[in-house]
């Protein structure tokens, strides 16, 4: 019965919810992220989160090429990047992320080029993994109303 | 609220004069709904925080404009006057300076500006102050914070009617910005309009060519504050010392320094902050306590400075200087134009440096903080003779002024931000020694005098700024910032004196030594050539730390890349072991910041990866360096990353089911 998997998908949302939470992915700047969805905005949490994805992974190109060029040496652009980054990653909540970010700028003033590779590695990690639980949690939104919508007209029906 | 009607009418009044611009909401905005329908501009290159900002900002009923580039935005600023009441802009961007932005628009349209940036470190926000930001947020940015936002209209508003009604105060330069929209509405000054407006253009050009007075209030019954800016200052100091410490009364210099729009008073509280300080640098300077073996090893490192300064300074150090020779020194020190940095570097510190011997910097207070700078003394002395004296100096010097300022930092006059000038120079400083095994690197920064009257050093600031990161970098972390945070704003505001000192530049050691965040001095805890055996206890003790920074600044240029993680926990016992003893080291500072600031870096660091790679991120030379410390220390980061789940078979779980 659809209308019963409204409530189980409901249900492990709030599990992963409480998962990432735990984790310390996110944080509750995600929770006034979800507060700001209203009538006006109803898609309004995955609209930013995934300009924060495009603008991320143009962000993380970035810094990659810059690390991976030979004769880098720019730092204070790379800082420039990371501090998007990180106030982007923080207004919607994204902790972990925001961590790294933190610890590869700490690299990169002190011109530790080892060391930035090594956050940058860790950074892709840690958005690569933020980025799939918060598309699973968008599937299992996206299914949840779905399946809302569905039961709506068998209830009409009755 | 009569104010604020008269607010909200001349308001209208001016939104209205710019009959082009969709100011119809100017008449809502002070009617009952206030502040409903504030008119908002929000410039940000980063598309989500817009977006967010936006949502925000609607939800508290403003009217929201967004611009993702600041010209865009100044553009958009320029063609509807009056369309705006508020500013929020983001201080990084690539196009434009946020704070260049937040200068023109103060200018040009004389709106209130919100400064907004990732970037919490207490630097950035000082910077953001001390261009007239009228706020900074700190991202992330939560809603309630934007609630807020009105008061800074209401306020400038009020501030600027309360100008007009002063008229008779009007001076040329009593007015920060010409108010043309008030100015145009109000009825107290028709008159005057055209005089106002003379006065605005004649200010800002004396703002472009001299910014050194930001007055923000004539009105009388608030004392304008004036900035004494370096050049400010310098003015100031030449004017007493032509007229001689002791017949030195303010109408006087006032005369001599012929600077337009300053007043006696301002020059009153200025020479008695001054004369107070001369008298603390005197007193300072007959405390003994050093141990001869502090001195010992210097000696012969020590030149004797070509300058053949050292015989004043001797006898400054080894008894009291009235003040009279104080400002005869401070004249000469300032008047010769020794090195960039000397010139450049805050009065009351080169005065300082003049009372200070060379050898032994029998300032006690240097014993917190002279040693780092005791042996860097010795490496400058040999290339840098001039530097020696400003090397340590800025720093004692930094560390009294600071002081002294901040305990009449009461009135007017903006000492607050000199601690932050002298601490830009001091890290200057620290990055200035040239490692002894390369060669010299550039002698000196020259410090650049902005016209915001905020002493920069050339070079980035993210020196100053990376020394305070421990402190700083995250108010969400989870880890306890609160105590590194109060320490550095302990050094900036404590009203301690010579507690202070010793306070102030350990805490800046700490800074930028413990943590490695300093991207000009990172200062490794070992020396370079021995292995420290002892290195295993885990007490991190900032003394420690400073002695470690002590002696490892010789072998430190400004691009350190000898990172060392560990010397975080080195306790006070293996300080005594070392070698370093014999400089009598006294002062033992809480550890609790430093550990802090380690432990942020270490659990961070241990986060990026397994110890031994950590090893290879520092780079260090030192091998046997051992890593349990920092594993032991970071506490918070392994949690974190234990919890991650393993990787490919949770993520799928969800799709399986």
């Amino acid at each position: 019965m659809l209308g019963w998997g409204v409530d189980r998908l409901r249900a492990d949302m709030s599990r992963l919810l409480a998962i990432l939470f735990h984790q310390g992915v996110l944080d509750e700047q995600f929770l006034q992220l979800q507060q700001l969805q209203d009538e006006s905005s109803p898609n309004f949490v995955s609209e930013v989160v995934n300009i924060y994805f495009h603008e991320s992974e143009k962000l993380l190109r970035n810094l990659r090429g810059l690390l991976l060029d030979r004769e880098f040496s720019d730092y204070k652009k790379m800082g420039i990047h990371l501090n998007q980054f990180m106030g982007s990653s923080s207004s919607i909540g994204a902790k972990r992320v925001r961590n790294v970010c933190v610890a590869f700028r700490a690299a990169s003033e002190q011109n530790n080029r080892a060391g930035c590779l090594r956050a940058l590695e860790l950074l892709e990690h840690e958005y690569c993994y933020l980025k799939n639980k918060l598309h699973e949690l968008f599937q299992m939104e996206q299914q949840r109303v779905l399946a809302a919508g569905v039961r709506y007209p068998l209830h009409q029906q009755l | 609220m009569a104010a604020l009607q008269r607010v909200a009418s001349s308001l209208s009044a001016s939104a209205s004069s710019y009959g082009s611009c969709k100011g119809a909401g100017a008449d809502l905005m002070f009617s009952d709904q206030f502040p409903a329908g504030l008119r908002v501009l929000v410039v940000d290159d980063d598309i989500t925080c817009l977006r967010l900002l936006e949502k925000m900002l609607c939800r508290c009923l403003y009217n929201v404009t967004t611009c993702s580039q600041a010209t865009a935005a100044l553009k958009l600023l320029r063609e509807r006057k009056g369309c705006f009441d508020v500013v929020l802009s983001d201080v990084h961007m690539p196009d434009m300076d946020g704070f260049k932005l937040l200068e023109l628009v103060g200018l040009e349209m004389d709106l209130p500006v919100i400064m907004m940036s990732a970037d919490g470190r207490t630097s950035a926000v000082m910077r953001g102050i001390r261009h007239g930001a009228c706020d900074y947020l700190i991202k992330p940015i939560r809603e309630e914070e934007l609630k807020n936002i009105w008061q800074h209209v209401i306020r400038k508003k009020w501030n600027e009617n309360k100008e007009q009604e002063h008229s008779g105060s009007f001076e040329d330069n009593d007015y920060k910005r010409g108010n043309d929209d008030t100015e145009n509405a109000s009825s107290v000054n028709e008159g005057a309009e055209g005089v106002l407006k003379g006065q605005k253009k004649r200010n800002i050009a004396k703002e472009e060519d001299d910014n050194e007075l930001e007055i923000d209030d004539p009105s009388a019954s608030k004392k304008p504050r004036v900035v004494w800016s370096v050049e400010l200052h310098q003015q100031f100091v030449s004017a007493v010392n032509q007229l001689g410490i002791d017949k030195a009364v303010p109408k006087r210099i006032l005369e001599l320094m012929n600077v337009p729009g300053l007043t006696r008073e301002n020059v009153a509280s200025h020479l008695q902050k001054f004369r107070l300080y001369l008298k603390r640098l005197s007193g300072v300077a007959q405390q003994g306590g050093i141990s001869n073996t502090f001195c010992a090893p210097l000696d012969s490192n020590v030149k004797v400075n070509p300058l053949g300064r050292f015989d004043i300074q001797a006898l400054a150090a080894s008894s009291q200087i009235p003040p009279q020779t104080l400002a005869a020194l401070h004249a000469e020190l300032f008047g010769r134009p020794t090195g960039s940095l000397v010139t450049t570097v805050d009065q009351p510190a080169l005065l300082q440096a003049s009372m200070q011997g060379p050898k032994c910097i029998p300032v006690e207070h240097a014993v917190a903080f002279g040693q780092p700078l005791v042996k860097c003394q010795s490496n400058i002395s040999k290339h840098f003779p001039r530097n020696v004296i400003s090397v340590e100096d800025v720093a004692s010097g930094f560390g009294a002024w600071s002081s002294n300022s901040v305990c009449t930092v009461g009135s007017s006059s903006n000492l607050g931000g000199m601690n932050s000038q002298n601490s830009n120079m001091l890290m200057d400083i620290l990055q200035q020694q040239p490692p002894q095994q390369s060669s010299l690197s550039e002698p000196s920064r020259s410090i650049n005098v902005q016209p915001s009257c905020l002493v920069v050093p050339s070079q980035s600031p993210a020196t100053f700024q990376a020394g305070n990161s421990p402190a700083s970098v995250d108010q969400n972390c989870s880890y306890n910032r609160s105590a590194m945070i109060d320490y550095n704003l302990l050094s900036a505001q404590s009203n301690n004196s010579s507690l202070n000192i010793g306070q102030i530049l350990n805490g800046d050691l700490k800074t930028t030594g413990v943590s490695g965040y300093s991207g000009s001095v990172s200062i490794s805890p070992l020396s370079p050539c021995s292995v420290d055996p002892d290195n295993t206890s885990q007490q991190g003790r900032s003394s420690t730390m400073a002695i470690r920074a002590v002696r490892q600044l010789p072998g430190l240029g400004p691009n350190i890349s000898n990172f060392q993680g560990s010397y975080s926990a080195k306790s006070s016992e293996v300080l005594d072991q070392r070698p370093l003893r014999n400089l009598g080291f006294v002062a033992k500072c809480t550890s609790i910041p430093s550990r802090l600031a380690v432990d942020e870096l270490e659990s961070t660091m241990s986060s990026l990866d397994h110890e031994k790679s950590y090893m290879e991120i520092s780079g260090n030379k030192v091998k046997q360096e051992p890593n349990i410390e920092f594993m032991d220390n970071a506490r918070v980061g392994i949690p974190t990353l234990q919890q991650l789940p393993p990787a490919p078979s949770d993520r799928m779980s969800v799709f399986t089911e």
